[in-house]
């Protein structure tokens, strides 16, 4: 059991005191509270030192409170779920959480590296670019891994992340960005108008500025309107509240990205729950009331443990009762800061000085300081005194030159307030300068998006409820919901009043960007050096880049980088606004896509009876497809591959072949409209005939092919290559609905209805007469070569029959609808048994289609055209088709392309590999005299040797010459000769037969 | 001479397992996949819709939906599949291929889907939620009312998606999913549930 | 960004595909290759308003014709192909 916590006020805050919580930060164990982050937790046990700086190692402590913080970044759980760079801020406690500070060897108070601050004048902005600038091959060798072992912040985990995440849509009228004052009113007007509403919380309880820091509205607490209004709007059944949820992301349309920290709030998800879930929202409306991040003022020291933002300084004490410190100076600008001074005092604790860079002090203020003892200095902090224990003494330089210090041990700084203009800005919105806050505001934003309350630069309680309400109800009634919204929430507005202050000078340094230890001297330093433009400064200094994306940073380094080169803030303008707004996990943009299911895929009929059979599938696309079927004993895929071609070639075997996209074309003009897609005619096929098509490309390059079979008028059957299947779908209704118009065509793809196999070699039709009635005639009369028909098969199904050949032998394809597609393998596997049938995959098929010298994949490469391939003749110049007219261009044409030609390398024993250039024999290898290059290998156990097809110039007119074949890659060099490409019975007899 | 027998197997056959999965507890999700239907496309001819939606009119005595609805009748659903055409699902062969070819002679093109597709029922109080995380379209009942159907991706796989008539006071969704990819999308509807806890059934009741 | 399609209404960009300028028409069988090669080739980028071939293959299978400006994504008119559906063309 972790000690007291230090620094935890006895009363008040949003915590609960009965539910301690244990926690590990570096080793230690502490002790926090429900309700707690971790930082609140830290701050309640009295630590100020949480990390090391990027750069310079410097000690660093908690700035925010909120998802814009820059230092307090920590490893947060161990081994497989470590997940670096997780802000402290943002962090829920959970029991047992264990988190450990970044970028400190070996420990956060003895840190190594912190040497790094010594030669802090050479780590300058452009210093990498500089430095590391040759020699080139040093960069990846010495320096990168250097630099990254030195910098780089936190370490991942290193091993797959073990939870689940997954995606979902939602869609609503009106969605709401930020749980505020103006979040909730637009949630109520548009709620009660009837609208769908859905409001996004990235903290895990509602409320916003409200929980920190009170207010009256409609004569209550705001503690208590907070749950009057909660539950109101959870009586709503259109209204869906969001907490841990941010709204990171607007794309076009009205689509958002939001980010559900589901299970992060606990060690880890709960069996069966994920940990992140990823929302695209759809909403018709937007209301932004992200509300609006308190800046830092650049001073020397700004960056010692114990400098907090004076928001954050009373959102630790009066939300989480934590002390960030007893003694505190505020530094502020505007009459917001003077809010810290009331919450500090109101929990007992001690105000050193307050320091305002304004001129004058209300007389309010005057006598709160007189009543309570401390001064108010008119001036601004110059330097910090203190190291890694935190801010030990102030100084400042008073107006009119003066200097005075102040003993504290915490300095809340506010420097003004920045609205949230990421959201309103990710359509490369700019947004526009408003002088009386001296601050950017959304000027337009996406198509119905609007913001509201202090994310639109209004900063009163009653301005946010207001405007909120009346961005809610808008947001209904363009919608079109116009119930009765009542009124909308009063409260007073505080005043502002603000006087800009961006950086005092003064020695040692001013950091701008905490996360990438950008100081004010390196803004000025890029400027001297000519990066004035913001996009420049930013990627010169790495200003705004860091995770944080600059949250805290942007507008100070914009303002001084103004200052530096003589223009206005406007004037320097802003850099382009991106989304995500926070970091969002890889494995939460993934979901359920990872590993096995990656993607979706698809199964063959016989799937799980080639998985009994112990196939070794592969993955074609989405198919997994068995690629070959190893028996016990078979020492390597090549001995069961040349099996199973042998049995095939001197048996029977049969192959499923389901993937091949299979689509209906139906119609009276089915047939014409086959003409215009094929190069080939259709129009003239008879009923019950099979023909082989290409198709092309309208630039005349091949673009698929397959064989259609005519089985009625009307009625035609198209298969397409198992890759192309989609794409070729997708064609056909391009032709069907844009080209040709005027065709009355009807396409169904009826992939899935068919299982449909293979059946090949010499005993095809001797199995055939077991499975088929006896009354069909398959004799070579009764079903010759290239028919197609449905026949009935013994036990009663019926089933279309293809005499058609990929393998070169003795074959029939045969479909049988595919819910019967596993008893038909069984089936095969029965009426085959006498003839030793065995079933074979695509490694198997594909070596046959090799020795036959088909085409496939490999030479359909989106780069040769039909004459490449042999078929050129098959153009008929009868008619019009896609292509024809590209086809005839000159260096389609050229004599010397290159084609399709068989390769077999001299010495018989030698494997060829797919990739191999082709070069003339006796030459050094070279681009000059690149003729070609190979495109498929096998091992042809009918040749008994490697054999292979290459695209080689003029190689119809070079069989027989011996060429050299030269694989860089492989670093192979040998000889090939060119040979007719059918390597398997060239004129056909077997596949007739 | 070898006796061939001709089972019909669904493609999830082996996936669907029968019971309880995920999260223990009350069943937020009722998963069943309905098996031996009959499913027929019928699509217009060119400038035949008129002509196709009076054969459908004289066939079932239901117009065929022209726009993303499906139509009952006692023994047939029509689903609206795209612009002038329909799926006929049924069961027994009374309205299969084979029997609907003379009524559309004139005026549709007709393609058995029997076997192509996979008809999974989702119901279950949270079947809204999980289908969020599959169903990129709006199913909030105010605009996908009983009846109202949808030609759409789940899982980046084509599906056709319909309202049934509601059970027990809950809605009901039907799912037609293409066959080869039916165990894929099953398995992602099982990760998508898991947490709300499952019921696995299968049926041969349309 | 979301195309309403005219058969299935407001759809998600992920069931569409895309294709290109849908100005060009295919030229008439006797046209002549320079027609064809500008019909295949010069097509125009256009920075603005553009009438585009858009397919929605994880919906209906229509093919449509999208007015989208390409600078902002805003679509302003979506029309079916002339021979989606059963649409009658011609005579």
């Amino acid at each position: 059991m972790a000690g007291v916590q230090t620094n935890r006020l006895d009363s008040g805050g949003l915590i609960d005191r009965s539910a301690p919580l244990n926690f590990r930060f570096d080793g230690k164990s502490f002790s926090g509270f429900q309700g707690d982050t971790l930082a609140s937790a830290l701050v309640a046990n009295g630590v100020k030192l949480v990390g090391r700086s990027f750069k310079y190692h410097r000690p660093r402590g908690i700035l925010t409170a909120g998802s814009e913080e820059p230092n307090a970044l920590v490893e947060l759980r161990t081994g497989a779920r470590r997940e670096p760079n997780t802000k402290a801020t943002t962090a829920e406690l959970y029991e047992g959480l264990e988190a450990a500070s970044q970028n400190r060897w070996p420990s956060l108070r003895h840190d190594v590296m912190s040497v790094n601050q010594l030669f802090a004048p050479i780590f300058v902005a452009g210093f990498y670019y500089k430095t590391f600038m040759w020699p080139a091959k040093f960069w990846e060798a010495i320096y990168e891994p250097a630099i990254r072992r030195a910098a780089g912040l936190g370490r991942a985990a290193g091993v797959a992340d073990p939870d689940h995440y997954d995606k979902a849509w939602a869609h609503c009228d009106v969605l709401i960005a930020g749980s505020g004052p103006a979040g909730l009113a637009a949630a109520l007007a548009a709620g009660r108008s009837g609208a769908r509403v859905i409001l996004c919380e990235e903290d895990f309880t509602l409320g916003g500025r409200l929980l920190s820091d009170g207010g009256m509205i409609d004569g209550l607490p705001a503690a208590e309107w907070l749950v009057r209004t909660q539950a109101e709007l959870a009586a709503m059944p259109d209204v869906r509240i969001m907490t841990r949820t941010t709204l990171f992301g607007v794309y076009d349309g009205g689509t958002y990205g939001a980010l559900e920290r589901v299970n992060d709030h606990l060690p880890s998800a709960p069996e069966h729950q994920v940990r992140q879930r990823l929302w695209r929202v759809v909403a018709k409306r937007c209301v932004v009331a992200a509300g609006a991040l308190e800046r830092p003022i650049v001073f020397a020291g700004n960056d010692t443990p114990g400098v907090m933002m004076a928001s954050a300084m009373r959102t630790y004490v009066g939300r989480y009762a934590a002390v960030p410190a007893k003694r505190v100076a505020l530094f502020t600008n505007n009459e917001d800061g003077w809010r810290t001074v009331e919450t500090t005092l109101a929990a007992g604790l001690q105000i050193a000085a307050v320091i305002d860079a304004r001129p004058d002090v209300s007389p309010a203020h005057r006598s709160l300081a007189s009543k309570n003892g401390f001064t108010v200095l008119h001036g601004s902090v110059s330097g910090v005194d203190g190291g890694k224990d935190g801010v030990r003494k102030i100084a400042v330089s008073l107006t009119g030159g003066a200097r005075a210090e102040v003993e504290a041990d915490g300095l809340a700084v506010s420097g003004g307030w920045n609205p949230a203009v990421g959201l309103t800005s990710y359509h490369r919105g700019r947004p526009k300068w408003r002088d009386d806050i001296a601050a950017f505001v959304p000027d337009g934003a996406p198509p119905g998006m609007v913001a509201a309350g202090a994310a639109n630069g209004d900063f009163g309680l009653g301005a946010c409820l207001s405007q909120g309400f009346a961005a809610g109800a808008a947001a209904a009634h363009d919608t079109g919901h116009g119930g009765e919204a009542g009124t909308a929430p009063v409260a007073d507005d505080e005043a502002f009043a603000l006087t800009p202050l961006w950086h005092v000078a003064g020695k040692g340094k001013a950091f701008v960007d905490y996360q990438h230890d950008v100081t004010a001297s390196d803004i000025e330093l890029a400027q001297r050096e000519g990066f004035e433009s913001v996009e420049h400064l930013k990627r010169y200094t790495t200003l705004g880049m860091a995770t944080d994306q600059g949250k805290t940073s942007n507008v100070a380094g914009l303002a001084i980088m103004a200052a530096v080169s003589g223009r206005s803030i406007p004037e320097t303008g802003t850099t382009i606004y991106r989304p995500p707004y926070v970091p969002v996990a890889i494995g939460a943009f993934a979901g359920h896509h990872r590993d096995e299911t990656f993607h979706a895929t698809r199964l063959t009929p016989s799937h799980h009876w080639a998985a009994e059979q112990g196939a070794v599938f592969v993955d074609t696309g989405l198919w997994k497809r068995a690629q070959w079927y190893p028996r016990a004993g078979e020492k390597d895929w090549l001995e069961s591959v040349t099996r199973e071609v042998t049995a095939v070639r001197g048996g029977v075997g049969f192959c499923d072949v389901s993937t091949l996209g299979k689509i209906d074309v139906h119609g009276p003009d089915a047939g014409a409209f086959l003409d215009r897609v094929y190069i080939n005619t259709f129009s003239n096929l008879a009923v019950g005939k099979a023909r082989y098509g290409l198709m092309l490309r309208e630039d005349g390059i091949v673009y698929d092919d397959g064989t259609t079979s005519r089985l009625a008028e009307d009625h035609y059957f198209l298969t397409t290559t198992t890759a192309k299947a989609g794409l070729v779908m997708q064609h056909l209704e391009f032709c069907r609905q844009v080209l040709f118009p005027e065709l009355d065509v009807q396409l169904t793809s009826v992939s899935d209805q068919w299982a449909q196999f293979s059946i090949a070699g010499p005993k095809t039709r001797d199995l055939l007469k077991e499975i088929v009635d006896p009354a069909e005639d398959l004799s070579n009369e009764g079903f010759p070569f290239m028919a197609a028909r449905e026949v009935a098969l013994r036990g009663g199904i019926r089933a279309r029959l293809f005499r058609i050949s990929f393998s070169g032998e003795m074959a029939f394809e045969i479909s049988v609808p595919a819910r019967y597609g596993e008893a038909m393998a069984r089936n095969l596997m029965l009426a085959g048994k006498q003839f030793g049938v065995t079933p074979y995959g695509t490694e198997a098929l594909g070596v046959m289609r090799v020795e036959k010298g088909h085409i496939a994949g490999p030479e359909l490469s989106g780069t040769t055209t039909a004459a490449d391939l042999g078929l050129g003749k098959m153009m008929s110049t009868k008619k019009d088709f896609i292509g024809r007219v590209m086809a005839g261009r000159e260096a389609l044409v050229a004599p010397d392309r290159q084609v399709v030609v068989g390769i077999r390398p001299t010495d018989r024993a030698r494997r060829l590999r797919s990739g191999a250039h082709i070069i003339p024999k006796g030459q050094t290898p070279g681009p000059g005299n690149d003729q070609g290059y190979v495109t498929s290998v096998c091992f042809s156990p009918t040749s008994d040797q490697w054999i292979g097809l290459a695209l080689v110039e003029h190689g119809r007119e070079r069989i027989g010459e011996i060429v050299h074949a030269h694989d860089p890659i492989r670093g192979e060099d040998y000889d090939v000769e060119l040979c007719n490409p059918v390597f398997y019975d060239p004129d056909g007899g077997r596949q007739r037969g | 001479m070898a006796e061939f027998s001709w089972d019909i197997r669904s493609p999830l056959e082996r996936a669907l397992v029968s019971g309880a999965y995920g999260a223990p507890g009350d069943a937020g999700v009722a998963l069943t996949e309905i098996r031996n239907f009959d499913l027929v496309q019928v699509m217009a001819r060119r400038g035949k819709a008129a002509e196709m939606s009076k054969a459908a009119k004289g066939r079932f005595d239901v117009a065929a939906p022209e726009t993303p609805k499906v139509a009952r009748t006692a023994d047939a659903t029509l689903i609206w599949s795209g612009p002038d055409q329909f799926f006929v699902l049924s069961k027994g062969g009374k309205h299969g291929i084979g029997a609907l070819g003379q009524a559309f002679a004139q005026s549709a093109s007709l393609s058995d889907q029997s076997h192509a597709r996979v008809l999974i029922s989702v119901s279950g109080t949270k079947a809204r939620a999980m289908l969020a995380k599959l169903s990129s379209i709006d199913l909030h009942p105010d605009v996908f009312a009983i009846g109202a159907a949808a030609a759409t991706s789940m899982d980046h796989t084509s599906v056709t998606l319909w309202r049934s008539a509601d059970r027990d006071g809950l809605a009901v969704f039907s799912v037609l999913v293409f066959a080869t990819f039916a165990e894929s999308l099953w398995h992602t509807m099982l990760d998508s549930a898991a947490e709300y806890g499952l019921a696995i059934n299968h049926s041969e009741d349309l | 960004m979301r195309i309403v399609c005219p058969f299935c209404g407001e759809r998600e960009l992920g069931e569409f595909t895309y294709l290109g300028d849908a100005k060009p028409v295919r030229p008439a069988a006797d046209a002549g290759e320079d027609a064809v090669y500008d019909y295949v080739y010069l097509r125009d980028n256009i920075a603005g308003m553009m009438s585009e071939n858009w397919y929605h293959g994880g919906g209906c299978r229509a093919w449509l014709k999208v007015t989208r400006n390409t600078l902002t994504h805003e679509i302003s008119a979506v029309e079916p192909a002339a021979g989606a559906g059963a649409a009658k063309v011609g005579a």
